[in-house]
């Protein structure tokens, strides 16, 4: 029941509505028991289609009756001829629209026409289109007209690039029209692929102009090529200048500034002859149990763990080389990881003299994070903020417009931006209260990027970012090199599963921030001092996970309501034995 | 200039606190109308009611007040040779039916056949239909082939008998032989097979022969049922999850097929299916969580889709998406709590979907059930992905995925 006011009524009234629902409910029953009766004794003929429209026509969501009706139309094909069958088709489609009418978003009633159209002789593709666009003028937002468009278009062979001339005219008419917007988002990338060896080439317009079988605009890295990006930035312009708080523009906007996802590869491949451990990455989470690891020319006998046994998909894979294999550091060893699913494999040298060594793809900044950042040239990217900041002049309060702004600074130069940014994100918090938490997640997310950054230009395994109120960790896959990392005085609450991939990590400092949960301090070998104070820590069994860490000698849990445990000395030392230096 | 927000204003009268009680007088009470025209009205979703009532009232801790035999027989008689649920006795069988069976009580089906029926939904691009092919064997010899022939294992089937099965029966022109028109007299098999890769690229909605409507809300439903009944080992869940994906969009949401807009109760059954088959890293989790916390308007409540007006059973759909990708707290809790406990009837008990509104089970259910997620401790947890107590699922001994 959607959308129904109450309304108050006398007790007249109601005794009135009450006589009238009675008589209503024993003609109805009447009917469907008839109905149910002809139907156990499998009689198909036209009386049936004549009850069961009675009811359909106030009840379209009653299904088993469309279903008898099918039935009953199958049967009458095989004893009626073609043309009578014509007939009886077009009588039913225009029993459908009636049905529409009365409830334009029943699924029965769309799925039957459906049916029922594609049954015909000679089926009338024109008038369902006609049928759509009626329907789409009352409602442009139904979603089961639109559906059944798409199977019209998709049947009668009408060309995507008509189709995209539809949803021009749709826009043109009303920008705040989100479900155009979401089918120009299905039919850009088929009409204008962006060609995949270089993106940025000229547009090619795509030879089969019918519609294929569906794409995922967002599965298979479908882009648009740049051609046609451009033109798609004016209508865009065009229409958040008209409406900049409409957020259908601003939806699809920020899908035209992504990019193509990043392939799936091997992105770095750690060994260390201390454990004789391998620690690979990979560009995604994944799950490979498939991955064949060959030592100087020999294929070896491993077992793979991701780095957290409840992460059953992790971009980080650990595994322990046979006992002996690398352990003496006067050899030379040669490893290379195959991933014989993707056909893709990576090598790394241990050297004589060297107790660990990586190899690492050579990602560049841009690449790094290049899922979220756009494909684009810098000249259109600049004339984008150029664009939005002028609009943010007119329109100061426009978060639509601040997010995009962001998104485009760091398209452009995001550690060159890095101040407005935050400024930016600041005012995003204020005018958008309800979100802050989304804004300061993604806030955390850019910080985070921009220190990845910054590590790597000055090739350290040192990462810090304190007093950056950073609320989320996230891309911890790209830390797997880091040794000490610097997390004083945010807001963190948690130290995810995902932390455990931060293999190499030595020392930890997270001083003032919120966090009771260490779920991700599991399993690190080299982890030897954890600075956590002024936390939340509450309860020793808060503590557990370190106990996985065997080489942990200091822990410093001043300010932390767990100090006030009884007997908490005791307990840490029997919880962690490796322990040397306790604060508590 | 610009577009007028669609919301609803709160009254400074509106319920403000959670009026239990009533709910649960509200749902014991509604069953006993049924000699009421509107509930006759409503029998062809009836499965599904029981499965709210029983749910929402098991979440007020009054699932007492059910009359439980009463339940568990109307089940039984609803289940069908097949293996189906229908909503009523009388009715068809559906799948959406026979997981609101499953969800409501488990002990009531014949979990072989429920598992059987299930399967017989799949079609062949491994999305679900609402029931199998309900016509003549032809509907399924279809499948099947288009199935192998899609997969390049056609050799596995007997073409000369199948041929011959095929003119023999002159087919009726329903089924198999039924659209589009190049094969609606088949030959041999060979015409036949050519032309199936037009006919499955074609046409998108399936003729008689093949599960009716395909939809990402079967496919939730089929996998959900099958977890709950322990047999999810029983179904291809790659093609399954496979098809799921395509149906993801250009905002990260999902629709009800390939090319479909995004919709809250579509995203909240397709990651519900991603968690259930352990592919939630598929899920573009910022961008779809960005999305979904956009639903939430001024006065607190949430919409399904861009511009659309706040509506309570969307306190389910959407804050259950964002629980599974673990992004609840990207809505504003306090403000969504308000609107809910807004759309309270003070009078009846029953929350409506918009305050003000006629109150019905359906949006009492997901009131409740979106409370409970907001963290009221009045109500039993529930679980995000099977809108189910908490305690039941353990109780079955079935551990939910949510994003890490």
């Amino acid at each position: 029941m959607h959308g129904r006011v109450k309304v108050k009524s006398t007790a007249q009234q109601e005794e009135e509505k009450r006589k009238e629902r009675e008589k209503k409910l024993k003609v109805y029953l009447t009917v469907r028991d008839a109905i149910f009766k002809k139907r156990s004794n499998s009689e198909l003929d036209e009386e049936a289609l004549q009850l069961t429209q009675q009811l359909l026509a106030s009840n379209p969501d009653f299904a088993t009756l469309w279903n008898y009706r099918r039935e009953i139309l199958l049967q009458l094909e095989t004893v009626k001829e073609e043309e009578e069958m014509q007939k009886l088709y077009e009588t039913e489609l225009l029993f459908i629209e009636s049905c529409l009418k009365v409830n334009p978003k029943s699924y029965g009633s769309w799925y039957h026409r459906g049916w029922v159209a594609s049954r015909l002789l000679r089926p009338d593709w024109q008038r369902e289109l006609g049928l759509c666009d009626r329907c789409l003028s009352l409602d442009d937002r139904n979603f089961h007209c639109w559906d059944y468009r798409r199977l019209v278009v998709k049947v009668s062979g009408v060309s995507v690039e008509q189709e995209l001339q539809f949803t021009d005219r749709l826009i043109g008419s009303n920008f705040s029209n989100y479900s155009s917007w979401h089918y120009r988002s299905t039919l850009l990338p088929l009409l204008h692929p962006q060609p995949a060896s270089d993106p940025a080439s000229a547009c090619q317009k795509h030879t089969h102009t019918h519609t294929p079988p569906t794409v995922s605009p967002q599965m298979h890295g479908h882009r648009v090529c740049e051609e046609q990006l451009l033109k798609e930035y004016e209508l865009v312009q065009n229409a958040v200048f008209t409406d900049p708080n409409d957020q259908s523009a601003w939806f699809y906007y920020r899908w035209l500034l992504g990019r193509a996802e990043r392939e799936e590869l091997i992105s770095c491949v750690y060994v260390s002859r201390e454990g004789e451990r391998v620690a690979v990455a990979f560009s995604k989470p994944v799950n490979v149990v498939s991955l064949m690891l060959v030592l100087d020319g020999q294929p070896q006998q491993v077992e793979w763990r991701s780095v957290h046994p409840r992460l059953r998909h992790s971009p980080v894979w650990l595994c322990e080389l046979p006992p002996g294999s690398i352990s003496d550091i006067n050899n030379e060893h040669n490893l290379t990881v195959h991933w014989p699913e993707k056909h893709t494999h990576r090598d790394c040298a241990l050297y004589t003299g060297r107790m660990e060594s990586w190899c690492r793809e050579s990602a560049t900044d841009q690449e790094l994070f290049r899922s979220e950042l756009s494909v684009e040239k810098t000249s259109v990217l600049q004339s984008e903020l150029q664009s939005c900041t002028q609009l943010l002049e007119l329109e100061p309060q426009n978060k639509w417009c601040l997010l995009t702004i962001i998104l485009l600074m760091r398209a452009l130069d995001p550690l060159g931006h890095e101040k407005e940014t935050l400024t930016h994100f600041q005012m995003l918090k204020e005018v958008d209260p309800m979100r802050s938490s989304y804004y300061s997640d993604l806030c955390s997310k850019f910080m985070i990027e921009n220190t990845i950054l910054k590590m790597e230009y000055a090739e350290v395994r040192v990462f810090s970012l304190s007093d950056k109120n950073l609320s989320t960790l996230c891309h911890l896959d790209q830390l797997l090199l880091v040794t000490h990392i610097n997390l004083c005085s945010n807001q963190l609450v948690k130290l995810p599963l995902q932390f455990a991939m931060l293999h190499c990590l030595e020392v930890l400092e997270a001083d003032d921030n919120a966090i009771e949960n260490l779920d991700g301090l599991y399993n690190l070998p080299k982890l030897e001092e954890v600075s956590l104070k002024n936390n939340q820590i509450s309860k020793i069994s808060d503590l557990s996970p370190l106990a996985t860490c065997p080489k942990l000698t200091r822990l410093d849990l001043r300010g932390n309501p767990v100090t006030k445990t009884a007997d908490i000395q005791a307990e840490l030392a029997e919880l962690l034995p490796s322990l040397t230096d306790l604060l508590l | 200039m610009g577009t007028q927000i669609k919301d609803v204003v709160i009254k400074p009268d509106a319920p403000n606190t959670l009026l239990l009680e009533k709910h649960a007088d509200y749902i014991a009470a509604y069953g006993s109308k049924k000699d009421d025209y509107e509930y006759t009205l409503s029998e062809y979703l009836r499965m599904s009611g029981i499965y709210w009532g029983l749910t929402v009232m098991d979440l007020m801790s009054q699932l007492h007040r059910m009359n439980r035999d009463e339940i568990i027989d109307f089940i039984k008689a609803s289940q069908h040779e097949c293996g189906g649920i229908s909503a009523s006795v009388g009715h068809d069988p559906h799948l959406l039916y026979t997981l609101s069976a499953v969800q409501g009580r488990l002990d009531a089906v014949d979990v072989d056949k429920a598992v059987q029926f299930v399967l017989s939904c799949m079609n062949f691009d491994g999305g679900f239909g609402c029931r199998p092919g309900s016509e003549s064997h032809a509907g399924q010899i279809y499948c099947c082939t288009g199935f192998l022939s899609i997969t390049g294992q056609l050799q596995q089937v007997n073409a000369d008998l199948l041929g011959w099965w095929l003119c023999e029966r002159q087919l009726p022109s329903g089924g198999l032989n039924g659209r589009p028109e190049k094969v609606r007299h088949p030959h041999t098999l060979t015409d036949f097979i050519t032309s199936l890769p037009t006919f499955i690229y074609t046409v998108g909605i399936e003729s008689l022969g093949t599960p009716g409507e395909i939809d990402t809300r079967f496919s939730f439903c089929a996998v959900a049922t099958l977890a709950l009944l322990g047999r999810l080992d029983a179904v291809d869940v790659d093609k399954a999850v496979q098809f799921v994906l395509s149906c993801m969009n250009f905002d990260g949401g999902f629709g009800c097929r390939p090319g479909s807009e995004s919709h809250a109760g579509q995203i909240y059954c397709c990651t519900g299916f991603l968690s259930i088959t352990g592919q939630l890293q598929q899920v573009n989790a910022d961008l779809l969580g960005w999305w979904l916390c956009e639903r939430q308007l001024p006065s607190g409540g949430l919409n399904g889709r861009p511009e659309k007006l706040p509506d309570v059973c969307y306190s389910w759909w959407v804050l259950a998406a964002l629980k599974i990708i673990s992004r609840i707290h990207w809505i504003d809790k306090a403000k969504l709590r308000t609107f809910i406990l807004a759309c309270q009837d003070e009078e009846t008990g029953g929350f409506a979907d918009r305050p003000g509104d006629m109150v019905d089970p359906f949006h009492t259910l997901f009131g409740v059930a979106g409370l409970s997620l907001l963290g009221d401790e009045q109500i039993k947890a529930v679980n995000p992905v099977f809108c189910m107590p908490e305690e039941v699922l353990q109780r079955i001994g079935l551990h939910t995925d949510l994003l890490t």
